[in-house]
């Protein structure tokens, strides 16, 4: 829902990266969404289009590697990986008592810069 | 030429929602972030609270809207020191919005901050403004269907405060379940039960937030 200061925090840390390295722009970005996150991979890429004209990123492709929910349960002591949006419960003995590692991700991983 | 970032997106935000902190603590105030869907009363809860903390505990609040004033009037004919930041469409307050009307708050002479995020069960809940805990209201109107619906929000949360209890018996909701899931979903969460219509229950949410403030 509010992927356009998604989109605006991800070119101020490319753009900021870019100038330390003294390149003269940015071909592509590679961010790490988690399932969790909240952010909808089609409107952080709508968003981004929009944003980068006239910046350093302005001819990048956003490429989002989506990284599913896993966790642990401490019912079953049991790992899960689950496909949803969200991990409440554990998907195979339903306990709520879970530890939930990934899936919040929200990260610049890397760019590619000439 | 590819360079490895590896850096949180939110990072920024977080930063300066530890500029937040910092300058809160000095400045001897607990600060609140209370949220909620669209319509479940949390300008009604802040003039109850404040009308009930008042005498004892110097407030001040910061209202968070899309669009409008007349939140911040409600709460400046009160007489207790009131900011309104307008998003503008934004769906949620971030820690740099808070940084900015700082100024305009007299932090030295509060006890307590309480911020009205936006109205909005979902996004509100993935930005640190700098605060000391968050705090949801869900009206229970709403349904016992939202914790499990919103999940993040109840997680997040030190207080659920269930609001309206003067409309349950016209509604079918089911208490026990919004206990039951939102316990589930954060087993320490602090559940209150208040009508901001009918001054039900506010004083003990009010006896357990001064606990927190004194300490």
């Amino acid at each position: 829902m509010h992927e356009v200061s998604i989109a605006q925090g991800m070119l101020d840390i490319v753009i900021e990266n870019c100038r330390k390295q003294g390149c003269s722009g940015i071909e592509s970005i590679k961010v790490k969404i988690g399932k969790a996150s909240g952010v909808v991979p089609d409107a952080l890429l709508f968003a981004f289009e929009a944003m980068k004209a006239g910046t350093l990123a302005e001819k990048a492709t956003l490429i989002i590697d989506q990284v599913p929910i896993s966790g642990f349960c401490n019912n079953c002591n049991s790992g899960f990986t689950v496909d949803d949006a969200y991990a409440i419960s554990c998907p195979h003995c339903n306990s709520f008592s879970i530890r939930v590692d990934t899936g919040r991700e929200l990260n610049v991983d890397e760019m590619e810069v000439f | 030429m590819k360079v490895k970032v590896v850096t949180n997106i939110l990072e920024a935000n977080d930063r300066i929602a530890d500029e937040n902190r910092r300058i809160f603590q000095e400045a001897g105030v607990y600060v609140i972030n209370m949220m909620s869907g669209p319509g479940a009363g949390k300008t009604s809860l802040l003039v109850r609270t404040i009308q009930e903390m008042q005498k004892k505990v110097k407030i001040g609040v910061i209202e968070g809207d899309i669009a409008g004033t007349d939140d911040a009037e409600r709460i400046d004919s009160l007489g207790v020191p009131v900011v309104q930041i307008n998003t503008g469409g934004g769906c949620h307050l971030d820690a740099n919005m808070i940084r900015e009307v700082l100024p305009d708050m007299p932090l030295n002479d509060l006890d307590l901050l309480i911020i009205e995020n936006v109205g909005n069960l979902v996004c509100p809940a993935e930005f640190k403004v700098g605060e000391d805990m968050k705090v949801m209201l869900l009206s229970v109107a709403e349904g016992h269907d939202k914790p499990l619906k919103y999940p993040l929000m109840f997680q997040e949360s030190s207080a659920l405060l269930l609001n309206k209890i003067d409309l349950l018996p016209y509604i079918d909701v089911d208490m026990a379940k919004i206990r039951k899931d939102s316990l589930s979903l954060n087993p320490k969460l602090k559940i209150f039960e208040v009508s901001c219509k009918t001054g039900q229950g506010i004083s003990e949410w009010a006896q357990w937030l001064e606990t927190l403030v004194k300490k």
